[in-house]
């Protein structure tokens, strides 16, 4: 029991730093970023190349990662995406192209065998009788960390409340003096960073390899549509039920199902809630 | 009912140039590529009747495909019916997913839409291993055979079906179910408030796409000579879209040319190595940022403008 | 003048006729690959072929002629597989196929390559199914060959020796679970070996699939500590090896594990795991030891060419092509059936061990032929071979923090 509770956590922290994420840039932008799972792929990627091949220690590597997908974000948005902002599937279509191109680069760069991202703890922990690996828990910790963080930039600063009320009208907010197409940039490059802090976290325990961009970005696009799209809290959530459901699924019947289950689930929610659970109107 | 004589010219010099193809350049290599392309147009033209003309972009139609190459599969080795029956049977059972899947994602759009067409797709991918011991696992179903032995004689019948999708699903998206269906797209509130009943047309132009996707599934099947849980993948729906917006989103005809362009395209770079994929993708991007309206149906539309004049 | 004609005309055809046919015998013996070019097993497929031939032409080649090797992706879907072998077959028309990774790719591939009546010459794929054919239909299957690895029921087999002769017969240990990846060759693997393992004495507590794209694998290692298993044995392919050695250390998990573990037959494993695989026992086809007096030059060799340790389809790709040239040779043609029948009666020291093959064209196993040998990681990410004893080259490690 025990076990499910910690694991299921684990799994939804590192689900909800990327669902966050791509509903953040849905709900201010409308962009529905499919090159997110690369962001994911590059913080992995950047924290492997800056403790490997350049030996840098590896909370510099880390944090260097981050900062430089957050910049590829920014300039992928204000390049490529852009342009393309009238058409939802256009922006779509444009995101995945990158995608592609990024796994290739990855694979011609650095091979396709996967990759070794070091842990920032290496030891385990016994919480309760149960075993944990060290990284989990750190990975757990800061996802948590980093999301109460986001909220309280949202809601308490300036920057944020401009984020919010292009969020709700670009235009409106126009009017008002706040730059929506900066802060379009500025909320991409947050998404990014967050997810490549998911990918520095999580590249320990979890796979890193070329083609690691596209699992986490289906599974994300199905939390933050059943969560709601644009709205936070309905992403954690969803985050969690995700999480907890693959865990539990795991646990008591077998992990040949459990992507299964969690796909019927997506389908059922989206059934009988149309609009996933907070729908279109809770923008945060 | 098609418009201009100058598209009626076009589309048969298209016909005449891809039957002549492999006689020119020959080989089974090319004839090969050709097919494989021409029953991606299949499923290109059919996604697009739906999901262009309603707007309601379908990430599942990989579903269908599935599910036709698949009963052709079964009917095939263990029924050891031929593929003349497949063609049929496929649709049928396309059919039947068309609306075991499209009734209760009715009120859906857009992007959640989008998703639930995808589950539904990935759902069978995972039962289809899940139940490796009937459906071959992710090995698959081997053994099929061939619906018409001859490479040429399978190709032609192939491009002949590709030929009659067309022109069946471009004489319906120009007559008023096109318009009804790009009514819904534009506001199906009012659609229904005058009298519509958008809930049939929605669900019949699902059916109508699902068929002929599950009938190229089934020629798949018979032509490669195996079908494999790949088939259902997310990346094969994807493609197809991607073919669909090369050739010009709702235009019908377009995607035909997306579609052979892009399968031609993978093949003919295989002369860079490993760096076939990153090519097309970069490629890819090129299309996708210069040509926000595809590439095929614009530039037959700037065609006729400059040919129309004498005209 | 007009017999002077004459004279002269004829004098030119009877020299024409007198010139040997000159440009016939340099023509190259083609050798098409099919492989997953982005992944390490396409790169060494393609390497140890490179290697072969330049040995063979450096000594004249075969009847005369030079070898080429002409590659096309077959990747890991079978659309691209059929493609690739149309491209190597109808266009690049090559005379002999050699490569193969994905069996399912590989069995998408067998219609398509006997309607071209090319031979074809396994080094990657393990499903018992690809070979099977050429029993059921031979007429149209002749042209299939494995060179390696040995199929997967003999695996099953080899594994079971390792059980019997290994975990029971030295550590002790009859408690044992076995988990595979829910790949169909492992599902039909897996009950061979689970009856033989019963057979040999061994009480299995736990049998269990995963999915290959599993990404956690807590619950399944929970499940396994509370079988009371006391030796796990995994049968992995293309799931993340990585992510369970990892996710398997960190939790410092208590019992050891060991089985076939394809991507851990490669060298830098263990370095690519941050060295978490330390512990692990993997069953590999060939190690930098003397299985045969070919396997540590080639394995010296090849790493002097490419920095790299090779994975297994190297080996099977470096045999095939001298066993191909050899057939080649004493059939006196590239004709598939000459050739075929010279094929047959092949027996080759490669570098696992002596090819030869059964009536289904399958290398055999077992006694001078190719043998697991199960090998462990070590401190520093050394590889010691540990069973069968006769080729041991260091005593078994039990993980640092296992009490034994």
């Amino acid at each position: 029991m025990l076990e499910i509770l910690i694991h299921g956590a684990v799994s939804s922290a590192i689900y909800a730093m990327l669902a966050v994420g791509f509903t953040l840039i849905f709900g201010v932008a409308r962009i529905l970023n499919l090159a997110h799972g690369t962001f994911y792929a590059l913080g992995a990627y950047g924290a492997y190349f800056f403790t490997s091949h350049l030996k840098l220690p590896l909370f510099l590597a880390a944090l260097l990662a981050i900062a430089l997908v957050a910049v590829f974000g920014v300039v992928v948005e204000k390049v490529l995406v852009r342009p393309m902002r009238r058409s939802q599937l256009a922006v779509l279509m444009i995101t995945l192209a990158v995608a592609l191109v990024v796994e290739q680069a990855l694979f011609l760069t650095f091979g396709s065998e996967y990759r070794n991202v070091p842990a920032f703890v290496d030891a385990k922990f016994s919480i309760g009788g149960v075993d944990v690996g060290g990284q989990r828990l750190l990975a757990l910790g800061v996802s948590v960390a980093l999301i109460a963080l986001l909220w309280v930039f949202i809601q308490r600063t300036r920057l944020g409340s401009a984020i919010l009320a292009v969020s709700q009208d670009p235009e409106a907010a126009n009017y008002m003096g706040i730059p929506s197409d900066r802060i379009f940039s500025i909320v991409m490059g947050i998404s990014a960073a967050l997810a490549a802090a998911a990918g520095v976290l999580a590249g320990p325990f979890l796979t890193v390899q070329p083609t690691m961009w596209l699992l986490p970005i289906v599974k994300a696009f199905a939390i933050v549509i059943v969560g709601g799209l644009g709205s936070i809290p309905g992403s954690i959530l969803a985050a969690l039920m995700l999480g907890y459901a693959e865990t539990v699924v795991g646990y008591l019947i077998s992990s040949s199902w459990t992507e299964i289950v969690s796909v019927a689930a997506t389908l059922l929610t989206l059934v009988f809630r149309p609009a996933g659970m907070f729908g279109k109107r809770a923008a945060f | 009912m098609f418009g201009k004589r100058i598209d009626y010219a076009g589309a048969l010099g298209f016909i005449a140039f891809m039957a002549a193809l492999p006689l020119v350049f020959g080989g089974n290599y090319l004839i090969g590529v050709l097919t494989v392309s021409v029953i991606y147009g299949i499923w290109a033209v059919s996604w697009d009747f739906m999901s262009g003309l309603t707007g309601r972009e379908n990430f599942g139609h990989s579903l269908f495909i599935g599910v036709g190459a698949y009963t052709a599969g079964f009917l095939n080795t263990k029924f050891g019916l031929s593929g003349w029956w497949s063609l049929p049977a496929s649709m049928l059972v396309a059919t039947l997913f068309a609306l075991i899947i499209g009734l209760p994602t009715l009120r859906l759009k857009g992007p959640y839409f989008a998703l639930a067409m995808l589950s539904g797709a990935v759902i069978m991918q995972r039962l289809m291993l899940i139940f490796w011991e009937q459906t071959g696992g992710e090995e698959g179903i081997n053994g099929i055979e061939p619906l018409i032995r001859s490479q040429l004689g399978f190709y032609y019948f192939a491009l002949a079906a590709l030929v009659l999708v067309t022109a069946l699903l471009l004489a319906l998206a120009r007559s008023h179910w096109g318009l009804i269906l790009r009514a819904i797209r534009g506001d199906e509130a009012t659609c229904q408030a005058a009298g519509i009943n958008v809930t049939f047309y929605k669900i019949a132009s699902l059916v109508i796409s699902a068929a002929f996707a599950g009938a190229g599934g089934a020629l798949y099947a018979h032509y490669q000579l195996q079908v494999s849980p790949q088939l259902f993948a997310v990346v094969t729906s994807i493609t197809i879209i991607t073919m669909v917006y090369v050739g010009g989103m709702a235009s019908i005809y377009g995607p035909v040319g997306g579609a052979i362009l892009l399968v031609l395209l993978t093949e003919l770079l295989r002369n860079f190595g490993e760096w076939r994929l990153m090519i097309y993708s970069c490629t890819l991007i090129m299309i996708l940022f210069f040509l926000p309206n595809g590439l095929i149906a614009p530039t037959w539309r700037r065609v006729k403008a400059r040919l129309g004049r004498p005209e | 003048m007009k017999k002077l004609s004459i004279l002269f005309s004829a004098v030119c055809v009877a020299a024409a006729l007198a010139t040997p046919p000159a440009r016939a015998q340099t023509k190259p013996i083609r050798i098409g690959v099919p492989t997953a070019m982005q992944l390490q097993v396409g790169r060494d497929t393609q390497d140890a072929i490179k290697m072969a031939i330049d040995d063979i032409n450096a000594k004249g080649g075969v009847l005369g002629r030079k070898l080429e090797m002409v590659v096309a992706d077959e990747t890991e879907n079978p659309e691209t597989g059929i493609s690739a072998i149309k491209k190597l077959t109808a266009d690049e028309k090559v005379d002999v196929l050699i490569g193969g990774y994905t069996s399912g790719v590989t069995l998408a591939q067998l219609p398509h390559i006997s309607a071209a009546k090319t031979i074809y010459l396994g080094v990657g794929a393990a499903s018992p199914s690809i070979t099977a054919k050429v029993k059921q239909d031979y007429d149209n299957y002749k042209y299939i060959f494995r060179v390696g690895p040995i199929h997967a029921g003999n695996q099953a087999k080899q594994v079971t020796g390792f059980i019997s002769g290994f975990i029971k017969g030295e550590l002790g240990i009859s408690k044992i679970a076995i988990v595979g990846e829910s790949a169909k060759w492992v599902q039909d693997l897996v009950p061979v070996l689970k009856k033989g393992a019963i057979d040999a004495g061994a009480d299995v507590r736990l049998t269990e699939f995963f999915d290959s794209q599993t990404s956690d694998f807590s619950p399944l290692l929970a499940k396994i500590k509370d079988s009371g298993a006391q030796y796990l044995i995994v049968i992995l392919s293309h799931a993340s090896s990585d992510i369970f050695a990892k996710q398997w250390h960190d939790a410092r998990f208590p019992i050891p594990y060991g089985g076939i573990d394809v991507k851990s037959m490669d060298g830098d494993f263990c370095d690519r795991v941050g060295g978490k695989s330390v512990g692990e026992m993997a069953a590999n086809f060939a190690v930098r030891a003397p299985l045969t007096p070919k396997t540590i030059p080639f394995f010296d060799e090849f790493k002097k060419r490419t920095n790299r340790s090779p994975v297994y389809t190297a080996f099977g790709a470096n045999d095939a092509v001298y066993i191909y040239a050899q057939a080649v040779a004493l059939a006196k043609s590239t004709e598939p059936n000459a050739v075929i029948k010279e094929l047959e009666k092949t027996s080759y020291v490669g570098i696992p061990g002596m090819i030869e093959f059964d009536e289904m064209h399958d290398v055999k196993p077992g006694g001078k032929g190719p043998n697991f040998l199960f090998v462990q990681w070590q401190d520093k990410c050394a590889r010691e071979v540990i069973y069968p004893k006769a080729q041991r080259t260091a005593a078994y490690i039990t993980p640092a923090w296992i009490k034994k």
